[in-house]
């Protein structure tokens, strides 16, 4: 910045206590219209921080199924076991497969525990193991396709279960949030701007007598603007973190919902999510409340 | 530190509040304008603090040309003097002390410092008392005196003083003549506009500049 040396700088950290009670001021001095752009914000950026959180926890769900290249068989009821074991090696024989193994019924149940960590409680409703054994076949990527019609072909399969299906919705769904995601953070940031940049320029109106008078008596543009930045920056912070808060609520919410009826979607922790969701809300708010004062500030010179 | 030279100043509505005026003020002066109302005494100070630009003629303060778009130049400038408005042009729901105090958070003076300063400031024009009541509740006379110490605590080297005595009794503003007469040194200077002649004091005075209709009708050296 031109002329920005140190003694200004100097200066303007003596003046950091001044700036901020100035914000203070001028925001108490008309406070009903503060108070609305602060929940106006607020329930902006809490739109903004349920759609990120839904579309990184989509692309987290679809990373983990796409690693997971495996498919499970389920074979007839009927079957005897020294069958189910012939299965189980004639699976192992084909080409592109790995591994095949049979999972018991038990151990479909406690693996289903250990998912559900201590949501587990669930399984305690159903009165027998709800859990089939079935075979766990781990195979090549790019070999899924003729493996599955080699497994689906054999005697004594009755269904296959492989995730493509899941994955193409859930691709499609992430699709669809990662589009709603860019509309969104359009739209946030065009309202954002709006109401800061509008409620800055009715500070200053409110304050023009005194802004005069300071550039009277030779204060820097920086000097009389910068209270107004804070005030910016404060109210839209605020309204971001208070958008955290509340999403952070709805997510822990949700969480509890869906490991009843989807407890096999593995989902990104929650304390991850919550964490990179605020730091990236709060970060965007505090950009947002500084480039609409800015912008407020300099539509309030042009007149 | 002030020259001017065949200014004038014609306001938008048409008005013309000065008539080629020629001046020369010194570093060191004590100079009172006088003058009856509507003669453009007010006029004069609102250019020499570039609030108008001449719309003639060449005018120079404290080295700066007066012209417009020097934008930060002026702030520069202005923060060299001390004003002391007509209508005093405090800040509202702050205190006296604030007030005096906002005149100097952006000059190069140490917090501490300013916080000194401003007191004496205060002490000096006689408001020791009043140093924390709200300037909305001050009288006239006490908000006079608020924007005095204001222009003073800066110690600035041009003092522009519009009627300080206007709303203040015989022996208060006496004191607040004295004051500014007390301010004038080799590096300042203080103008003073006023209607009461009376109160002059021929031993504090470097120059009267009488203004009428606009004109300088008559510079007296004291
Ligand atoms: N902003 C303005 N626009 C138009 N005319 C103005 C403006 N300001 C002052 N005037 C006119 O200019 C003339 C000089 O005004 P000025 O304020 O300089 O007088 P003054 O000598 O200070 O008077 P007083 O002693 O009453 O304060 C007056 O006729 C006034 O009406
Ligand atoms: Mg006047």
């Amino acid at each position: 910045m031109k002329g920005w040396d140190n003694v200004k700088m100097k200066n303007f950290l003596n003046n950091i206590g001044y700036f901020v009670r100035e914000a203070k001021t001028t925001i108490r001095l008309d406070l009903t219209s503060n108070i609305f752009s602060l929940f106006s914000t607020t329930l902006i950026f809490f739109i903004l921080a349920m759609v990120i959180s839904g579309w990184w926890m989509s692309n987290q769900v679809i990373e983990v199924i796409q690693g997971e290249a495996e498919i499970n068989a389920y074979f007839d009821e009927q079957l005897e076991k020294k069958d189910i074991i012939e299965l189980v090696e004639s699976m192992n024989s084909i080409k592109g497969v790995e591994a095949a193994r049979l999972v018991g019924e038990d151990e479909a149940y406690g693996r289903m525990a250990e998912i559900l960590g201590k949501d587990a409680q669930v399984l305690a409703y159903f009165e027998d193991n709800p859990f089939h054994s079935f075979v766990e076949v781990k195979i090549h990527l790019d070999e899924m396709d003729s493996v599955l019609s080699h497994i689906s072909a054999m005697e004594g399969v009755s269904y296959v279960r492989d995730n493509r299906e899941v994955l193409e919705r859930l691709h499609h769904i992430a699709g669809i949030l990662e589009l709603l995601g860019y509309v969104v953070v359009g739209a946030v940031g065009i309202s954002t701007l709006v109401i800061i940049s509008h409620i800055i320029r009715q500070g200053i109106y409110s304050n023009r007598e005194q802004i005069n008078t300071l550039r009277l008596l030779g204060a820097p543009e920086m000097f009389i603007a910068f209270p107004f930045v804070l005030e910016g920056l404060f109210l839209s912070a605020a309204g971001g973190s208070l958008a955290v808060v509340l999403a952070g609520f709805s997510i822990k919410y949700m969480y509890v919902q869906m490991a009843g009826p989807l407890p096999f979607i593995p989902l990104p922790s929650q304390e991850v999510l919550i964490v990179n969701m605020g730091i990236l809300i709060i970060g965007l708010s505090a950009c947002m409340g500084i480039i609409g004062s800015m912008m407020g500030l300099s539509s309030a010179k042009k007149n | 530190m002030i020259e001017a030279q065949g200014v004038c100043l014609k306001y938008g509505d048409g008005t013309v509040a000065l008539n080629d005026v020629d001046l020369q003020i010194d570093y060191g002066e004590m100079v009172y304008i006088t003058g009856p109302s509507g003669s453009g005494k007010t006029s004069l100070l609102k250019l020499l603090m570039a609030v108008e630009y001449p719309t003639s003629g060449s005018l120079r303060v404290l080295g700066q040309c007066m012209k417009p778009n020097h934008e930060i130049d002026i702030q520069r400038l202005r923060r060299r003097i001390g004003p002391v408005f007509q209508e005093f042009k405090l800040i509202k729901g702050r205190s006296a002390m604030e007030n005096v105090m906002l005149g100097m958070r952006f000059l190069d003076i140490h917090p501490n410092k300013i916080k000194e300063d401003a007191y004496h400031a205060l002490v000096k024009v006689g408001l020791a008392h009043k140093l924390s009541a709200s300037v909305e509740n001050l009288s006239w006379g006490e908000s006079q005196r608020v924007a005095i110490a204001r222009a003073i605590a800066r110690k600035p080297a041009l003092i522009l003083a519009d009627e300080p005595t206007g709303n203040l009794d015989t022996d208060n503003a006496l004191n607040i003549l004295e004051l500014l007469a007390s301010l004038k040194d080799e590096q300042t200077s203080v103008v003073i506009t006023t209607h009461a002649t009376h109160l002059i004091d021929d031993r504090n005075l470097d120059k009267l500049i009488q203004v009428d209709g606009g004109r300088v009708c008559c510079e007296r050296l004291g």
